[in-house]
Protein backbone atom coordinates (compact mmCIF):
# COMPACT_ATOMS: atom_id res chain seq x y z
CA UNK A 1 0.00 0.00 0.00
CA UNK A 2 2.82 2.46 0.90
CA UNK A 3 4.18 1.55 -2.00
CA UNK A 4 1.19 1.96 -4.45
CA UNK A 5 1.28 5.63 -2.68
CA UNK A 6 4.89 5.92 -3.10
CA UNK A 7 4.80 5.53 -6.62
CA UNK A 8 2.17 7.40 -7.38
CA UNK A 9 3.06 10.51 -5.55
CA UNK A 10 6.53 9.89 -8.16
CA UNK A 11 4.06 9.90 -10.93
CA UNK A 12 2.37 12.75 -10.11
CA UNK A 13 5.56 14.44 -9.50
CA UNK A 14 6.97 13.83 -12.93
CA UNK A 15 3.85 14.68 -14.23
CA UNK A 16 4.13 18.00 -13.12
CA UNK A 17 7.88 17.92 -14.44
CA UNK A 18 6.56 17.19 -17.78
CA UNK A 19 4.24 19.53 -17.40
CA UNK A 20 6.62 22.49 -16.70
CA UNK A 21 8.88 21.55 -19.06
CA UNK A 22 6.81 21.37 -22.28
CA UNK A 23 5.57 24.51 -21.24
CA UNK A 24 8.36 26.29 -20.80
CA UNK A 25 9.24 29.65 -22.69
CA UNK A 26 11.94 29.47 -25.23
CA UNK A 27 14.09 32.16 -26.47
CA UNK A 28 16.77 33.42 -28.59
CA UNK A 29 20.06 34.98 -26.75
CA UNK A 30 22.08 38.75 -27.87
CA UNK A 31 24.84 35.76 -29.10
CA UNK A 32 22.37 34.51 -31.78
CA UNK A 33 20.95 37.63 -33.86
CA UNK A 34 22.63 38.49 -36.54
CA UNK A 35 25.41 41.16 -36.58
CA UNK A 36 24.25 43.48 -38.00
CA UNK A 37 23.27 48.04 -37.82
CA UNK A 38 19.41 48.02 -37.68
CA UNK A 39 17.74 50.48 -40.12
CA UNK A 40 14.96 52.80 -38.83
CA UNK A 41 14.34 53.87 -42.22
CA UNK A 42 13.61 50.22 -43.78
CA UNK A 43 12.07 49.72 -40.10
CA UNK A 44 8.91 52.44 -40.94
CA UNK A 45 8.21 50.04 -43.95
CA UNK A 46 7.94 47.08 -41.64
CA UNK A 47 6.17 49.40 -39.12
CA UNK A 48 3.56 49.88 -41.94
CA UNK A 49 3.49 46.18 -43.10
CA UNK A 50 3.37 44.85 -39.46
CA UNK A 51 0.35 47.19 -38.52
CA UNK A 52 1.44 47.74 -35.04
CA UNK A 53 -0.53 50.98 -34.90
CA UNK A 54 -3.81 49.67 -35.47
CA UNK A 55 -3.90 48.14 -32.13
CA UNK A 56 -1.23 49.34 -30.41
CA UNK A 57 -1.74 53.77 -31.24
CA UNK A 58 -3.40 54.97 -28.39
CA UNK A 59 -7.05 55.83 -29.29
CA UNK A 60 -8.08 59.58 -29.28
CA UNK A 61 -11.58 60.17 -28.14
CA UNK A 62 -12.34 57.07 -28.07
CA UNK A 63 -11.95 56.55 -31.57
CA UNK A 64 -8.81 54.91 -33.22
CA UNK A 65 -6.02 57.11 -34.30
CA UNK A 66 -5.73 58.55 -37.50
CA UNK A 67 -2.78 60.49 -39.29
CA UNK A 68 0.18 61.52 -36.56
CA UNK A 69 -1.65 59.75 -33.64
CA UNK A 70 -0.76 56.72 -35.25
CA UNK A 71 3.01 56.78 -34.18
CA UNK A 72 2.02 57.55 -30.33
CA UNK A 73 1.67 53.95 -29.09
CA UNK A 74 0.78 54.18 -26.10
CA UNK A 75 -1.95 51.03 -26.00
CA UNK A 76 -5.26 51.38 -24.26
CA UNK A 77 -7.70 50.20 -26.98
CA UNK A 78 -9.41 46.65 -25.93
CA UNK A 79 -10.56 43.96 -27.82
CA UNK A 80 -13.52 42.30 -26.46
CA UNK A 81 -13.05 38.56 -27.64
CA UNK A 82 -15.03 35.28 -26.67
CA UNK A 83 -11.91 34.80 -24.71
CA UNK A 84 -12.05 37.44 -22.69
CA UNK A 85 -10.57 41.03 -22.43
CA UNK A 86 -7.48 41.63 -23.90
CA UNK A 87 -5.68 45.10 -23.48
CA UNK A 88 -3.28 46.30 -25.38
CA UNK A 89 -0.20 47.15 -23.47
CA UNK A 90 2.11 50.48 -24.06
CA UNK A 91 4.61 49.42 -26.54
CA UNK A 92 6.11 53.16 -27.00
CA UNK A 93 9.98 53.94 -26.31
CA UNK A 94 8.75 54.99 -22.66
CA UNK A 95 11.41 53.33 -20.33
CA UNK A 96 9.19 52.54 -17.69
CA UNK A 97 5.83 52.31 -19.15
CA UNK A 98 6.86 51.40 -22.39
CA UNK A 99 9.46 49.12 -23.97
CA UNK A 100 12.13 51.94 -24.16
CA UNK A 101 14.43 49.40 -21.99
CA UNK A 102 14.09 46.48 -23.61
CA UNK A 103 17.05 45.06 -25.37
CA UNK A 104 17.33 44.12 -28.94
CA UNK A 105 17.10 40.30 -27.78
CA UNK A 106 14.02 41.08 -25.80
CA UNK A 107 12.93 42.55 -28.80
CA UNK A 108 12.90 39.52 -30.72
CA UNK A 109 12.06 37.64 -28.27
CA UNK A 110 8.24 39.62 -28.12
CA UNK A 111 8.03 39.59 -31.51
CA UNK A 112 9.04 35.87 -32.97
CA UNK A 113 8.99 33.68 -29.94
CA UNK A 114 6.02 35.43 -27.87
CA UNK A 115 7.81 35.79 -25.11
CA UNK A 116 8.38 38.67 -22.88
CA UNK A 117 11.46 40.03 -21.10
CA UNK A 118 10.58 38.36 -17.89
CA UNK A 119 10.01 35.17 -19.13
CA UNK A 120 6.31 35.07 -19.52
CA UNK A 121 4.14 33.70 -22.09
CA UNK A 122 2.77 36.35 -24.46
CA UNK A 123 -1.05 35.79 -25.18
CA UNK A 124 -1.80 34.93 -28.98
CA UNK A 125 -3.66 37.84 -29.84
CA UNK A 126 -0.26 39.89 -29.93
CA UNK A 127 0.45 38.02 -33.50
CA UNK A 128 3.42 36.50 -32.83
CA UNK A 129 2.64 33.41 -34.22
CA UNK A 130 2.86 35.77 -37.70
CA UNK A 131 5.49 37.88 -37.25
CA UNK A 132 7.49 34.45 -36.26
CA UNK A 133 7.96 33.95 -40.06
CA UNK A 134 9.06 37.34 -40.67
CA UNK A 135 12.87 37.55 -41.16
CA UNK A 136 14.65 38.85 -37.84
CA UNK A 137 16.95 41.61 -39.56
CA UNK A 138 13.41 42.84 -40.16
CA UNK A 139 12.60 42.87 -36.41
CA UNK A 140 15.54 44.63 -35.69
CA UNK A 141 14.70 47.61 -38.47
CA UNK A 142 11.22 47.38 -36.53
CA UNK A 143 12.93 48.08 -33.11
CA UNK A 144 15.23 50.89 -34.89
CA UNK A 145 12.18 52.26 -35.90
CA UNK A 146 9.94 52.32 -32.82
CA UNK A 147 12.94 53.67 -30.84
CA UNK A 148 12.68 57.15 -33.03
CA UNK A 149 8.78 57.51 -32.10
CA UNK A 150 7.64 59.45 -29.22
CA UNK A 151 7.96 58.65 -25.46
CA UNK A 152 3.92 58.19 -24.62
CA UNK A 153 3.24 57.40 -20.27
CA UNK A 154 0.98 55.21 -18.60
CA UNK A 155 0.98 51.52 -18.40
CA UNK A 156 -2.22 49.84 -19.14
CA UNK A 157 -4.08 47.17 -16.96
CA UNK A 158 -3.82 42.93 -18.08
CA UNK A 159 -5.88 41.36 -19.52
CA UNK A 160 -9.48 39.72 -18.14
CA UNK A 161 -9.45 36.56 -19.55
CA UNK A 162 -11.73 33.47 -18.46
CA UNK A 163 -10.59 30.42 -17.64
CA UNK A 164 -8.97 28.45 -18.96
CA UNK A 165 -7.52 30.90 -21.08
CA UNK A 166 -6.32 33.22 -18.08
CA UNK A 167 -3.56 29.99 -17.31
CA UNK A 168 -0.75 32.00 -18.84
CA UNK A 169 1.52 28.76 -18.65
CA UNK A 170 -0.68 26.78 -21.09
CA UNK A 171 0.12 29.08 -23.94
CA UNK A 172 3.48 27.04 -23.89
CA UNK A 173 1.76 24.28 -25.03
CA UNK A 174 -0.10 26.13 -27.79
CA UNK A 175 3.01 27.16 -29.06
CA UNK A 176 4.03 23.60 -29.31
CA UNK A 177 1.17 23.27 -31.35
CA UNK A 178 0.73 26.32 -33.37
CA UNK A 179 4.02 27.85 -33.70
CA UNK A 180 5.85 27.93 -36.71
CA UNK A 181 8.51 29.65 -39.34
CA UNK A 182 7.53 27.28 -42.03
CA UNK A 183 6.08 29.19 -44.51
CA UNK A 184 1.99 28.27 -44.43
CA UNK A 185 1.64 27.60 -48.15
CA UNK A 186 4.29 25.58 -50.09
CA UNK A 187 5.21 26.98 -53.72
CA UNK A 188 6.53 24.65 -56.03
CA UNK A 189 8.76 27.39 -58.06
CA UNK A 190 6.75 30.28 -58.04
CA UNK A 191 7.76 33.34 -59.08
CA UNK A 192 10.06 35.98 -56.64
CA UNK A 193 6.85 38.22 -56.53
CA UNK A 194 4.38 35.54 -55.15
CA UNK A 195 7.13 34.56 -52.50
CA UNK A 196 7.22 38.40 -51.36
CA UNK A 197 3.99 38.51 -51.17
CA UNK A 198 3.96 35.33 -49.48
CA UNK A 199 6.17 36.70 -46.79
CA UNK A 200 4.36 39.74 -46.12
CA UNK A 201 0.73 38.79 -46.33
CA UNK A 202 2.22 35.72 -44.01
CA UNK A 203 4.67 37.35 -41.47
CA UNK A 204 4.50 41.04 -40.96
CA UNK A 205 0.62 41.43 -42.74
CA UNK A 206 -0.64 38.89 -40.48
CA UNK A 207 -3.59 38.86 -42.65
CA UNK A 208 -4.55 35.29 -41.48
CA UNK A 209 -5.02 36.23 -37.99
CA UNK A 210 -8.44 37.74 -38.99
CA UNK A 211 -9.23 36.32 -42.70
CA UNK A 212 -8.11 32.31 -40.97
CA UNK A 213 -11.12 30.68 -39.19
CA UNK A 214 -9.96 28.95 -36.14
CA UNK A 215 -10.05 25.30 -34.28
CA UNK A 216 -11.69 25.90 -30.34
CA UNK A 217 -7.85 25.94 -29.12
CA UNK A 218 -7.49 29.81 -31.32
CA UNK A 219 -5.13 28.38 -33.87
CA UNK A 220 -5.45 29.31 -37.29
CA UNK A 221 -7.05 26.25 -39.34
CA UNK A 222 -3.88 25.52 -42.19
CA UNK A 223 -6.70 24.11 -44.25
CA UNK A 224 -8.31 27.02 -44.54
CA UNK A 225 -5.93 29.84 -44.87
CA UNK A 226 -7.29 33.17 -46.09
CA UNK A 227 -11.08 31.24 -46.41
CA UNK A 228 -12.96 34.01 -44.07
CA UNK A 229 -14.08 33.45 -40.42
CA UNK A 230 -15.99 35.37 -37.89
CA UNK A 231 -14.80 38.20 -36.56
CA UNK A 232 -12.77 38.19 -33.00
CA UNK A 233 -15.18 40.82 -32.08
CA UNK A 234 -18.66 41.42 -32.60
CA UNK A 235 -20.83 39.04 -35.05
CA UNK A 236 -19.83 40.49 -37.80
CA UNK A 237 -17.69 37.95 -40.96
CA UNK A 238 -14.29 38.53 -42.09
CA UNK A 239 -14.02 37.86 -45.69
CA UNK A 240 -12.73 35.16 -47.70
CA UNK A 241 -9.45 36.02 -49.85
CA UNK A 242 -8.64 33.49 -51.52
CA UNK A 243 -9.00 32.81 -55.53
CA UNK A 244 -12.84 31.20 -54.76
CA UNK A 245 -14.35 34.30 -52.66
CA UNK A 246 -17.23 35.19 -53.76
CA UNK A 247 -16.21 38.51 -54.20
CA UNK A 248 -12.55 38.66 -54.70
CA UNK A 249 -12.60 35.97 -57.45
CA UNK A 250 -13.47 39.00 -60.09
CA UNK A 251 -10.92 40.95 -59.14
CA UNK A 252 -7.85 41.30 -61.04
CA UNK A 253 -4.07 41.55 -59.51
CA UNK A 254 -4.33 44.88 -60.21
CA UNK A 255 -7.86 45.57 -59.22
CA UNK A 256 -6.56 43.93 -55.68
CA UNK A 257 -3.57 46.17 -55.66
CA UNK A 258 -5.14 49.26 -56.51
CA UNK A 259 -7.67 48.77 -53.77
CA UNK A 260 -5.04 48.20 -51.20
CA UNK A 261 -3.17 51.21 -52.30
CA UNK A 262 -6.59 53.82 -52.25
CA UNK A 263 -8.88 51.48 -50.99
CA UNK A 264 -11.54 51.69 -53.50
CA UNK A 265 -12.66 48.41 -54.38
CA UNK A 266 -13.19 47.81 -58.61
CA UNK A 267 -16.64 48.87 -58.05
CA UNK A 268 -15.62 51.84 -56.79
CA UNK A 269 -17.43 51.14 -53.45
CA UNK A 270 -14.97 52.00 -50.68
CA UNK A 271 -13.20 49.61 -48.01
CA UNK A 272 -15.03 49.16 -44.68
CA UNK A 273 -15.20 48.48 -40.97
CA UNK A 274 -11.98 47.26 -39.66
CA UNK A 275 -10.39 47.00 -42.86
CA UNK A 276 -9.79 50.88 -43.25
CA UNK A 277 -7.09 50.85 -40.83
CA UNK A 278 -5.05 47.84 -42.36
CA UNK A 279 -5.84 49.76 -45.93
CA UNK A 280 -4.24 53.03 -44.61
CA UNK A 281 -1.29 51.24 -43.58
CA UNK A 282 -0.99 48.89 -47.30
CA UNK A 283 -1.15 52.56 -48.79
CA UNK A 284 1.95 53.02 -47.04
CA UNK A 285 4.22 50.33 -48.88
CA UNK A 286 5.90 50.28 -52.13
CA UNK A 287 3.33 49.78 -55.16
CA UNK A 288 5.75 47.02 -55.80
CA UNK A 289 4.78 45.32 -52.46
CA UNK A 290 1.61 45.64 -52.86
CA UNK A 291 1.49 44.09 -56.17
CA UNK A 292 3.21 40.86 -54.62
CA UNK A 293 0.40 40.68 -51.68
CA UNK A 294 -1.65 41.01 -55.18
CA UNK A 295 0.03 37.82 -57.01
CA UNK A 296 0.13 35.86 -53.64
CA UNK A 297 -3.46 35.95 -52.94
CA UNK A 298 -3.90 35.20 -56.89
CA UNK A 299 -2.00 31.82 -56.32
CA UNK A 300 -2.99 30.82 -53.07
CA UNK A 301 -5.11 27.32 -52.94
CA UNK A 302 -9.12 28.27 -53.21
CA UNK A 303 -11.10 27.91 -49.66
CA UNK A 304 -14.28 26.81 -50.91
CA UNK B 1 -64.38 32.51 -38.14
CA UNK B 2 -61.91 30.85 -36.39
CA UNK B 3 -59.13 31.32 -39.63
CA UNK B 4 -59.59 35.61 -38.57
CA UNK B 5 -56.87 35.08 -35.51
CA UNK B 6 -54.72 34.10 -38.44
CA UNK B 7 -55.47 36.08 -40.80
CA UNK B 8 -55.59 39.41 -39.35
CA UNK B 9 -52.28 39.34 -38.36
CA UNK B 10 -51.10 37.95 -41.52
CA UNK B 11 -52.85 40.51 -43.60
CA UNK B 12 -51.16 43.31 -41.53
CA UNK B 13 -47.95 41.64 -42.17
CA UNK B 14 -48.59 41.52 -45.92
CA UNK B 15 -49.33 45.23 -45.65
CA UNK B 16 -46.36 46.29 -43.94
CA UNK B 17 -44.25 44.81 -45.95
CA UNK B 18 -45.81 46.17 -49.03
CA UNK B 19 -45.70 49.61 -47.25
CA UNK B 20 -42.42 49.36 -46.70
CA UNK B 21 -41.30 48.44 -50.28
CA UNK B 22 -43.50 51.49 -51.82
CA UNK B 23 -42.10 54.10 -49.89
CA UNK B 24 -39.82 55.42 -52.51
CA UNK B 25 -39.99 59.11 -50.83
CA UNK B 26 -38.34 57.33 -47.35
CA UNK B 27 -34.97 59.71 -47.15
CA UNK B 28 -33.17 56.15 -46.14
CA UNK B 29 -34.50 54.89 -49.75
CA UNK B 30 -33.53 57.96 -51.40
CA UNK B 31 -30.28 58.48 -50.02
CA UNK B 32 -29.10 54.61 -50.70
CA UNK B 33 -30.08 55.07 -54.48
CA UNK B 34 -28.66 58.94 -54.51
CA UNK B 35 -25.38 56.89 -52.89
CA UNK B 36 -25.16 54.16 -55.69
CA UNK B 37 -25.33 57.07 -58.32
CA UNK B 38 -22.82 58.36 -56.61
CA UNK B 39 -20.41 55.48 -56.78
CA UNK B 40 -21.58 54.77 -60.31
CA UNK B 41 -20.02 58.43 -61.18
CA UNK B 42 -16.82 57.54 -60.30
CA UNK B 43 -16.45 54.15 -61.63
CA UNK B 44 -15.03 55.89 -65.15
CA UNK B 45 -13.04 58.41 -63.41
CA UNK B 46 -11.40 56.21 -61.25
CA UNK B 47 -10.39 54.09 -64.01
CA UNK B 48 -9.12 57.42 -65.73
CA UNK B 49 -6.75 57.94 -62.45
CA UNK B 50 -5.99 54.42 -62.40
CA UNK B 51 -4.76 54.53 -66.09
CA UNK B 52 -7.03 51.92 -67.24
CA UNK B 53 -9.15 54.05 -69.04
CA UNK B 54 -8.41 57.22 -71.78
CA UNK B 55 -9.09 60.06 -70.53
CA UNK B 56 -12.13 61.69 -70.92
CA UNK B 57 -12.80 65.44 -69.62
CA UNK B 58 -16.97 65.65 -70.63
CA UNK B 59 -17.19 62.49 -68.83
CA UNK B 60 -14.92 63.97 -65.74
CA UNK B 61 -17.85 66.69 -65.42
CA UNK B 62 -20.57 64.36 -65.98
CA UNK B 63 -19.48 62.41 -62.95
CA UNK B 64 -18.39 66.28 -61.58
CA UNK B 65 -22.15 67.30 -61.75
CA UNK B 66 -23.61 63.97 -60.87
CA UNK B 67 -21.66 64.21 -57.34
CA UNK B 68 -22.51 67.86 -56.78
CA UNK B 69 -26.26 67.60 -56.93
CA UNK B 70 -25.57 64.14 -54.23
CA UNK B 71 -23.82 66.97 -52.08
CA UNK B 72 -26.30 69.69 -52.41
CA UNK B 73 -28.99 66.27 -51.10
CA UNK B 74 -27.21 64.61 -48.49
CA UNK B 75 -27.42 66.59 -45.85
CA UNK B 76 -31.31 66.75 -45.65
CA UNK B 77 -31.69 62.58 -45.89
CA UNK B 78 -30.44 61.79 -42.49
CA UNK B 79 -33.56 62.98 -40.66
CA UNK B 80 -34.54 61.66 -36.86
CA UNK B 81 -36.26 58.71 -37.21
CA UNK B 82 -34.57 57.35 -40.35
CA UNK B 83 -30.99 56.01 -37.86
CA UNK B 84 -31.80 52.45 -38.22
CA UNK B 85 -34.37 49.88 -40.85
CA UNK B 86 -34.26 49.20 -44.41
CA UNK B 87 -30.78 47.62 -44.14
CA UNK B 88 -29.35 51.02 -43.66
CA UNK B 89 -25.87 51.80 -43.41
CA UNK B 90 -26.03 54.94 -41.73
CA UNK B 91 -23.92 55.01 -38.98
CA UNK B 92 -25.47 56.12 -35.26
CA UNK B 93 -22.52 59.02 -35.66
CA UNK B 94 -24.18 60.88 -38.21
CA UNK B 95 -27.02 61.62 -35.24
CA UNK B 96 -24.63 61.86 -32.23
CA UNK B 97 -22.04 63.84 -33.92
CA UNK B 98 -24.59 65.94 -36.57
CA UNK B 99 -21.87 68.94 -36.89
CA UNK B 100 -19.07 66.19 -37.62
CA UNK B 101 -20.75 64.45 -40.32
CA UNK B 102 -21.73 68.31 -41.94
CA UNK B 103 -18.26 69.26 -41.92
CA UNK B 104 -17.17 65.47 -43.77
CA UNK B 105 -20.07 66.67 -46.49
CA UNK B 106 -19.06 70.04 -47.00
CA UNK B 107 -15.59 68.75 -47.53
CA UNK B 108 -16.39 66.73 -49.57
CA UNK B 109 -18.64 69.04 -51.49
CA UNK B 110 -15.43 71.77 -51.64
CA UNK B 111 -13.85 69.49 -52.87
CA UNK B 112 -16.75 69.12 -55.85
CA UNK B 113 -17.24 72.46 -56.41
CA UNK B 114 -13.00 73.05 -56.68
CA UNK B 115 -12.89 70.34 -59.27
CA UNK B 116 -15.80 71.72 -61.44
CA UNK B 117 -14.17 75.10 -61.08
CA UNK B 118 -10.59 73.79 -62.19
CA UNK B 119 -12.11 72.19 -65.70
CA UNK B 120 -9.38 70.02 -65.79
CA UNK B 121 -8.58 68.90 -69.54
CA UNK B 122 -5.66 66.01 -69.01
CA UNK B 123 -5.29 63.26 -66.63
CA UNK B 124 -1.88 65.19 -65.30
CA UNK B 125 -4.05 68.35 -64.42
CA UNK B 126 -7.67 66.46 -63.58
CA UNK B 127 -5.08 63.90 -60.23
CA UNK B 128 -4.80 66.78 -58.11
CA UNK B 129 -8.70 68.13 -58.18
CA UNK B 130 -10.26 64.67 -58.33
CA UNK B 131 -7.62 62.86 -55.90
CA UNK B 132 -9.30 65.04 -52.75
CA UNK B 133 -12.56 64.39 -54.37
CA UNK B 134 -12.10 60.73 -54.06
CA UNK B 135 -10.37 60.82 -50.53
CA UNK B 136 -13.10 62.79 -48.81
CA UNK B 137 -16.10 60.54 -49.72
CA UNK B 138 -13.71 57.97 -48.61
CA UNK B 139 -13.04 59.28 -45.17
CA UNK B 140 -16.54 60.30 -44.57
CA UNK B 141 -17.49 56.94 -45.06
CA UNK B 142 -14.95 56.13 -42.52
CA UNK B 143 -16.71 57.78 -39.89
CA UNK B 144 -20.32 57.89 -40.99
CA UNK B 145 -21.25 54.50 -42.61
CA UNK B 146 -21.03 50.86 -41.15
CA UNK B 147 -19.79 48.15 -42.78
CA UNK B 148 -22.06 44.66 -42.75
CA UNK B 149 -18.41 43.00 -43.07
Amino acid sequence: MRRTVRIGAALAAALVVAGWWLTRPQTISAGDLPVREPDPVAGEAVFWAGGCASCHATPVDGERARGDAKLRLGGGAELDTPYGVFRVPNISPHAADGIGSWSMSDFVNAMQRGVSPQGRHYYPSFPYASYARMSTADVMDLKAFIDTLPEVEGETPDHSLDFPWNLRRGIGLWKRRYLSRIPVVQFDGAAAEVLRGAYLVEGAGHCGECHTPRDRFGGLLAGQWLGGAPAAEGEGKVPNITPAAKTLSGWSAGDISYYLESGFTPEFDTVGGTMVAVQENMAKLTKADRDAIAAYLKSIPPVE
Amino acid sequence: MPDMKIRVPLLLAALAIATSVVADDDPRHVRHELMEGVRDAAKPVGLMLRGEAEFDGEQLMQSLMVWQDAAGQFGGLFPEGTESGMDTEAAPAIWTDRAGFDAALAKWATAVDAAIEAAPDTLEAARPVVGPVFQTCKGCHDNYRISDE
